[in-house]
């Protein structure tokens, strides 16, 4: 995988309450390109934090209908990865990824 | 706590204060517990942050703010501890800042300094007399004969002090210039508004007069690119008016607000006004002169902050008497203008304070009203001024205070010795005003000492 597809897989962190307990069990939530699959986003997070990574699943988020006076419409979704980092290793400043 | 305390001179002290790092650490606790169940953040409900996320996002900016608060409540409990006096408010830096570590900050601050009071015993204080001559209320009257003049317009050549209603027009060699013409302009000769000759060569003309002037621009004249240079105006002179002296009859009289319009009763009343002002210009003489002796024999070391607040001070009003408006940043203004007259009246305020405990005078209630009453006899209703003046404890304070005031410079003055010199009305106003300035000085003091 070359260099530039690394910044582009990892959009940013996802910090909501569900994150926040993940973490507590090594587990951390990223929103990662449409298009990312499993290695890749293993690779970058190795690549980015110096991390051994254990294992990742990924889920897409489909995004909410909305109902409006001009018809129904779609927001946009999203694709989402659980990283598992392997025993030992945490991510400390997890908020401020790219 | 651990406080140390240096004399670095004799006003300036520096206290360095040790805070142990487990109440430090208790406060941001305590301080990060109340922002999670107050803070709304994106992907949590309110309340339900977990402290990990709380302390990451806002572990530091609470610990900034704990350790300042930390840091001024025990300044104040390390100047008790310490009974220190400080003047002004000091300048505190943290030493050391970090998690786990004790925290250790020092605060630089001046003190009032210790006064051991000189009297002012032989000095000798003069205060200005005047007696109140016929002749010097003919010439007030004169005066405001002046005041109320009315210029009329009249058929003859204009003469010096005479007012001029001119259309012009300048030109430079045959080139009409900006800002060089004007119409039905009104110009009272001898007031030296314009440049230089121009005034003086429209002495002599009448209404109707056409008249070409030459006159040279200024070297420093403000537009430079007509500084030095010779211009010609052409003028018109549409009307020529003159200063008439309203007689002094009933009507202006009533002006004054006599209401009868009586001679008699009009020139007591400018004698009681004349009088009235030569006791208090003799009064402000005679304090001013006091004070200065004051200021004379004692040698005070004067701390810096406090005449840095009193020049922010004479700044603002400096900047409200130049009517630059509430907005006008004082900042702009240099310090230098400032700094003598406010160390001055910074002195002059610490030795009245220290005459006024040396001799633990007060003010009773009643001399406070008394001193009221006599302000009030300006204003429309006086017994409600009194009142106000009397209910609100910060005018009240303030009256006290002059009332203080007056009380320590009368101790003053039985130190000295007091002539009495007889002057004329004149020169006692005039002597008044050489020390206006400094009076002026000391009506804002008695608003500080307040304070």
């Amino acid at each position: 995988m070359n260099q530039e597809r690394v910044y582009k897989v990892l959009l940013g962190p996802h910090m909501t309450e569900k994150a926040a307990l993940a973490a507590e069990n090594n587990q951390y939530v990223f929103k990662v390109a449409q298009d990312a699959t499993k290695p890749e986003i293993k690779k970058a997070v190795e690549a980015l934090f110096g991390k051994k990574v254990a294992g990742v699943s990924v889920l897409n988020v489909k995004g909410k209908t909305k109902r409006t006076r001009f018809g129904t419409g779609l927001r946009k979704g999203y694709r989402k990865a659980y990283v598992t980092l392997a025993a030992g290793e945490t991510l400390e400043d997890f908020s401020g990824a790219e | 706590m651990q406080v140390s305390v240096e004399t670095t001179s004799q006003i300036e002290r520096r206290i360095t204060v040790q805070v142990p790092a487990a109440e430090v650490d208790e406060a941001v606790a305590t301080r990060l517990q109340d922002t999670a169940k107050r803070v709304r953040l994106n992907g949590f409900r309110q309340g339900k942050i977990p402290m990990a996320v709380v302390r990451q996002r806002y572990g530091k900016d609470v610990r900034n703010e704990v350790v300042s608060e930390l840091m001024r409540q025990h300044y104040v409990r390390a100047i008790t501890e310490q009974s220190l006096n400080p003047a002004g408010y000091p300048s505190i830096e943290p030493k050391v800042d970090q998690t786990g570590k004790d925290l250790e900050f020092v605060a630089t601050l001046e003190v009032y300094p210790e006064i051991e009071l000189s009297g002012i015993d032989g000095t000798t204080v003069e205060r200005p007399q005047a007696e109140i001559t016929d002749a010097d209320i003919d010439t007030m009257i004169e005066t405001l004969r002046g005041q109320r003049a009315e210029f009329q317009p009249v058929e003859r050549a204009a003469e010096e002090g005479d007012k001029v209603k001119i259309d012009f027009q300048g030109f430079l060699g045959d080139e009409p210039f900006e800002g060089g013409a004007a119409e039905g302009h009104e110009l009272e000769l001898g007031s030296n508004r314009f440049i230089p000759g121009f005034e003086e060569q429209l002495v002599g003309a009448k209404a109707g007069d056409e008249k070409s002037i030459n006159v040279t621009f200024p070297d420093d004249y403000q537009a430079e690119h007509l500084a030095g240079q010779e211009a010609t105006f052409k003028v018109a002179v549409h009307e020529v008016s003159a200063k008439a002296l309203p007689e002094v009859d009933a009507d202006f009289i009533k002006e004054f607000g006599v209401e009868d319009g009586d001679a008699d009763k009009f020139r007591a009343e400018v004698r009681n006004n004349m009088e009235r002002e030569v006791r208090q210009a003799a009064q402000n003489r005679v304090k001013q002169q006091a004070l200065d002796a004051l200021q004379k024999a004692n040698d005070v070391t004067v701390p810096q902050s406090l005449i840095q607040q009193e020049t922010d001070g004479l700044k603002r009003q400096a900047a409200q008497q130049f009517g630059l408006g509430e907005d006008f940043d004082v900042s702009q203004l240099p310090n230098e203008l400032f700094a003598d007259q406010a160390r001055t009246r910074v002195k002059v305020g610490l030795l009245l304070a220290e005459v006024i405990k040396q001799h633990e005078l007060d003010a009773s209630d009643d001399e406070i009203r008394a001193r009221a009453e006599e302000l009030a006899t300006q204003y429309q209703q006086p017994e409600q001024v009194v009142d106000q003046y009397m209910q609100n404890d910060e005018l009240k304070g303030q009256i006290k205070s002059a009332v203080l005031e007056d009380k320590a410079v009368d101790k003053l003055l039985e130190q000295a010795q007091v002539n009495d010199v007889s002057m004329s009305y004149e020169q006692v106003l005039q002597a008044a005003q050489q020390s206006e300035e400094a009076a002026e000085e000391d009506e804002a003091e008695e608003s500080d000492s307040k304070a």
